[in-house]
């Protein structure tokens, strides 16, 4: 109690040191990546002339703000930052996120971007847009997209000729490559980790062996040519920009590429696999706040009253083009005016968000080297899948 | 060479200090220079030292204060004694390899006992006073508009008003004194502009109001305060962590906050726990399992690494030191340009070549062999193209070393050897051999501990891969100890384990420093041999 007492005692007598001398005002500071930072600049400049405080977005490279962050983020730098929803559970286990309470705004996001964004019943960002893979294909040479895998397979047969570099279908599955694969698990039945009773992941009910009949679908269009066993991201994407195939599954952020290289293209929702829905893992970008901030209000006032807002979410999606999180950005005309984006968003609607907590780490390892072994034949589907739940549930010491 | 006029300018001002202190008369100009010099470095690095120091102990950082205490003593000694005048020129280095090379070793073990990594990066006394410093709005929380002014003595003011009741509050210290509007106190005051009231928002972000008995009233965003509950209480006497909205307790365990259902807390602190980290290398067959097939391949490579790379670089040195070689300069400047470019930019050139299906090099050997070699996909080709990539990327070192050492060889040696009959390969294998070894053998050695350790070819080219099948281990077939250790630490659990990457860490320093002592000793009996020349 007293020390509570104390810090008051303390925080008065800087109200009263600012009544006397005019103090250093406030800067709110942001850390973006370059495609992010031009966009929060206009925003940065409206908040700093409605409310006068200032902002500084620095702009630090995608791949340092996560490190960076949890050294200078208990210092109280920045007080904001941007990045994707699975950077979340590692934050929060080191004390550096403060959770969000939207009110009624929540009712204005897309639930699983504020599903990805949660920890331990908790929500610790500010979703702006989603994404998820669907089925990206050329309309000149696939009139109508397959609305079940048999007719996807068909296509593919009647396209795929590898003498002339030609392909039906791409997928870049064996890459190794588990995030691509994870629709057709889920087809099956597989999922990465089980909920508790509170809807908590919980990281030692690992599902992944379910999905070992997708695998076996998978490597038979390889055994027939149709999917070859060396396709990696770049292969796909290349070919289907050179108008070589007919169909490839991935997601929002190739389509500006694609139509640059003058491909007339159409996005539809994977295919129903066995009449069941494939469903991609669901990504969410956001804002976080510094939990040892001491711009906290000022922070949160330039989230809830400037980010989520219908004409920052539009000119966020211009720069970036998934689909935003923000519902009445989804309804405003230029966002609407793409084709590709309602498909986009229903294969979000489809989707799963992708694991946000720690223990993530022990899977990606383990499940891409079971695809591996799968893609060379060393082991069966079956047998590489149970031997990776063995090792990431020996990985994060689960009881047998 | 001094100008005239600086001489003139020197020689003066020797003969006006000359006047005051009468020792520095027998002083000539030059050593006056230098003792002023000395004096004014000593006290600038004193008085900074001494400023450090201060802060240092202010944050109770008793390690680093004791290591500048010492250093800075040993610098005054080092300038200021006569008898410790060698010191001045040893301690630059002794400071680089106290920095550079003992505190690492210091921090590593430290850490290798302690639980230190992904959730476990703060103090116990941090993660508590984090606890403390939490709060969480009440679902029914009041929240109130705000007005702020200036007094006549030009005092910051705030009257809060309830958008739930409507009372109105004049925060008076650290308390909210109730007030009925009109209250003629307002009236009288400045409301704040715009511009100073962004002015004193440090301070009203940092504002605690007492509320009731536990809440207090803070600023929550620019244009509201709100009552905050603050979210965990804990009590020193029992070292007990109570969650206030749940009324759940939390003691601590090994670092972590647990509750009596076993449910952890995030974030936990790093705490001390013994030889958890070694037990856990050693206990677990997930580790053990491997760590022997691991190991024999880890030390392979090295020695195959050092032997390639030293015959070819060395084999490349006597063709270069040839005098009947012509344009010997052009070649050993081509020959140099794999040990200039940056390892990371052509490992990962020579993984796009070797790629099996889309690589030239499989596509130059179809097309002269009729072969397809599985480079990456397979445990042994997989060593092998470690091994070639390895070999191309550490020729030139060896072959550079070996130049040197090629012309420190006196000519008399040869003639002498020509006279007594010795052919061209008795000639390599009696003088050049021999005597190159004097001066390579240590090389060697350090070499070896290098490629003992060479994570990035490893990593970059296969990534320790292929996986072997059945495996329950993240141990690939090419990978070495400390890519192992990394997969292990780094992206095995959850996040990153310093703690436990410190452990191992320790294990290959001990397995590295025996080989290299083993080594050392054989490589004397070549240095004896070599005094006997």
């Amino acid at each position: 109690m007293w020390k509570r007492a104390l810090m008051a005692v303390l925080g008065l007598a800087f109200l009263g040191l600012a009544g006397a001398q005019a103090q250093q005002a406030p800067t709110l500071t942001i850390w973006a990546d370059e495609v992010r930072a031009p966009v929060l600049q206009q925003v940065a400049t409206t908040f700093t002339n409605e409310t006068g405080v200032n902002v500084q977005i620095e702009l630090v490279p995608f791949g340092d703000i996560r490190p960076k962050f949890i050294t200078s983020g208990p210092t109280g730098t920045p007080d904001l930052i941007i990045g994707p929803h699975d950077w979340v559970g590692e934050l929060v286990a080191n004390g550096l996120l403060e959770p969000l309470a939207l009110g009624r705004l929540r009712e204005d996001f897309v639930e699983s971007a504020l599903e990805g964004f949660t920890v331990g019943g908790r929500l610790y960002g500010l979703p702006y847009a989603t994404e998820a893979i669907a089925l990206i294909y050329n309309k000149d040479l696939v009139p109508t997209p397959p609305a079940t895998f048999d007719e996807l397979v068909s296509i593919a047969k009647r396209l795929t000729d590898p003498e002339k570099g030609q392909y039906g279908f791409l997928h870049n599955v064996w890459g190794p490559d588990p995030y691509h694969s994870f629709p057709y698990v889920t087809a099956y039945g597989g999922y990465i980790f089980g909920k508790d009773a509170q809807g908590r992941l919980n990281p030692c009910d690992v599902g992944l062996e379910r999905g070992a009949p997708a695998y076996q679908l998978l490597l038979s269009l390889t055994d027939q040519g149709l999917v070859p066993r060396a396709t990696g991201y770049g292969e796909m994407a290349s070919t289907f920009e050179a108008g070589k195939a007919g169909m490839i599954v991935t997601g929002p952020w190739q389509i500006k590429s694609i139509r640059d290289k003058g491909i007339n293209v159409g996005v539809a929702k994977l295919p129903l696999i066995e009449g069941r829905v494939p469903r991609p893992f669901v990504g969410a970008q956001g804002f976080m706040v510094n939990s040892s901030g001491a711009n906290k209000p000022a922070a949160l006032t330039f989230l809830f009253n400037f980010i989520a807002t219908t004409g920052i979410m539009v000119d966020l999606f211009r720069r970036d083009p998934r689909p935003p999180a923000f519902k009445p950005a989804l309804d405003d005309s230029a966002v609407r005016a793409d084709p590709t984006l309602a498909v986009f968003v229903a294969s979000v609607a489809d989707g799963i968000p992708m694991p946000n907590i720690p223990q993530m780490s022990a899977v990606w390892g383990a499940w891409s080297d079971a695809i591996t072994q799968i893609a060379d034949k060393q082991a069966t589907p079956q047998q590489a899948l149970a031997d990776a739940v063995t090792r990431i549930k020996a990985s994060l010491q689960c009881p047998p | 060479m001094p100008s005239p006029a600086s001489k003139r300018r020197s020689s003066a001002r020797h003969k006006s200090t000359g006047e005051g202190i009468g020792l520095t008369d027998s002083l000539p100009t030059s050593l006056m220079i230098a003792l002023l010099f000395k004096i004014i470095f000593l006290s600038v690095a004193d008085s900074l030292g001494v400023w450090a120091a201060g802060t240092l102990a202010w944050q109770r950082n008793w390690g680093l204060l004791s290591a500048l205490l010492v250093g800075l003593t040993l610098l005054n000694l080092a300038l200021l004694s006569r008898r410790a005048y060698p010191l001045r020129y040893l301690l630059p280095g002794l400071v680089l390899f106290a920095a550079m090379t003992f505190y690492p070793i210091v921090y590593t073990i430290n850490i290798a006992f302690t639980n230190y990594g992904t959730g476990h990066l703060m103090s116990k006394e941090e993660a508590i006073s984090w606890y403390e410093r939490r709060y969480y709005q009440p679902e029914e929380g009041e929240t109130f508009s705000f007005q702020a002014f200036k007094d006549e003595q030009g005092q910051l003011k705030l009257l809060l008003t309830s958008q739930k009741t409507g009372r109105a509050y004049l925060a008076e210290g650290a308390r909210l004194l109730p007030i009925s509007l009109p209250d003629p106190r307002p009236s009288n005051w400045r409301s704040l502009s715009r511009s100073e009231l962004v002015q004193a928002l440090a301070a009203l972000q940092q504002l605690e109001l007492l509320y009731g008995e536990e809440d207090v009233v803070r600023m929550a965003t620019l244009t509201e305060f709100a009552v905050f509950r603050p979210q965990y209480h804990y009590d020193r006497a029992h070292d007990l962590l109570t969650d206030l909205e749940t009324g759940k307790i939390y003691r601590p365990i090994r670092g972590t906050f647990v509750s009596e259902e076993g449910e952890e807390l995030l974030p936990g602190f790093y705490e001390y726990i013994g030889l958890e980290n070694f037990y856990r290398i050693f206990s677990n067959p997930q580790i053990t399992g491997p760590f022997l097939r691991v190991f024999q391949w880890t030390f392979l490579w090295a020695t195959l690494s050092v032997l390639l790379t030293f015959a070819l670089g060395l084999t490349l040195a006597i063709f270069l030191n040839d005098p009947y070689l012509k344009a010997r300069r052009l070649y050993r400047s081509l020959l140099i340009i794999p040990y200039a470019i940056p390892g990371f930019i052509s490992i990962l050139v020579w993984a796009g070549l070797l790629n099996a299906d889309f690589g030239i090099v499989n596509r130059i050997l179809e097309d002269l062999l009729g072969l397809r070699l599985p480079w990456l996909n397979d445990p042994f080709w997989g060593k092998v193209a470690l091994l070639l990539v390895n070999l191309w990327l550490g020729y030139p070192y060896m072959m550079i070393v070996s130049l040197g050492a090629l012309q420190s060889i006196q000519p008399e040696l040869y003639e002498a050897a020509y006279v007594d009959g010795a052919s061209r390969w008795q000639q390599f294998r009696h003088v050049t051999f021999p005597i190159l070894m004097i001066s390579v053998a240590p090389l060697l050695i350090g070499s070896f501990a290098f490629n003992f350790n060479n994570f990035n070819v490893i990593y970059l080219l296969t990534g320790g891969g292929p996986p072997i099948a059945g495996a329950q281990t993240p141990a690939g077939a090419t990978d070495i100890l400390i890519s192992y250790t990394y997969k292990l630490a780094f992206a095995g659990r959850q996040g990153a384990e310093y703690g436990f990457a410190a452990a191992i860490t320790i294990l290959i320093f001990l397995i590295v420093g025996t080989i290299s002592a083993i080594n050392f000793r054989l490589s004397r009996r070549l240095e004896k041999m070599g005094e006997a020349l």
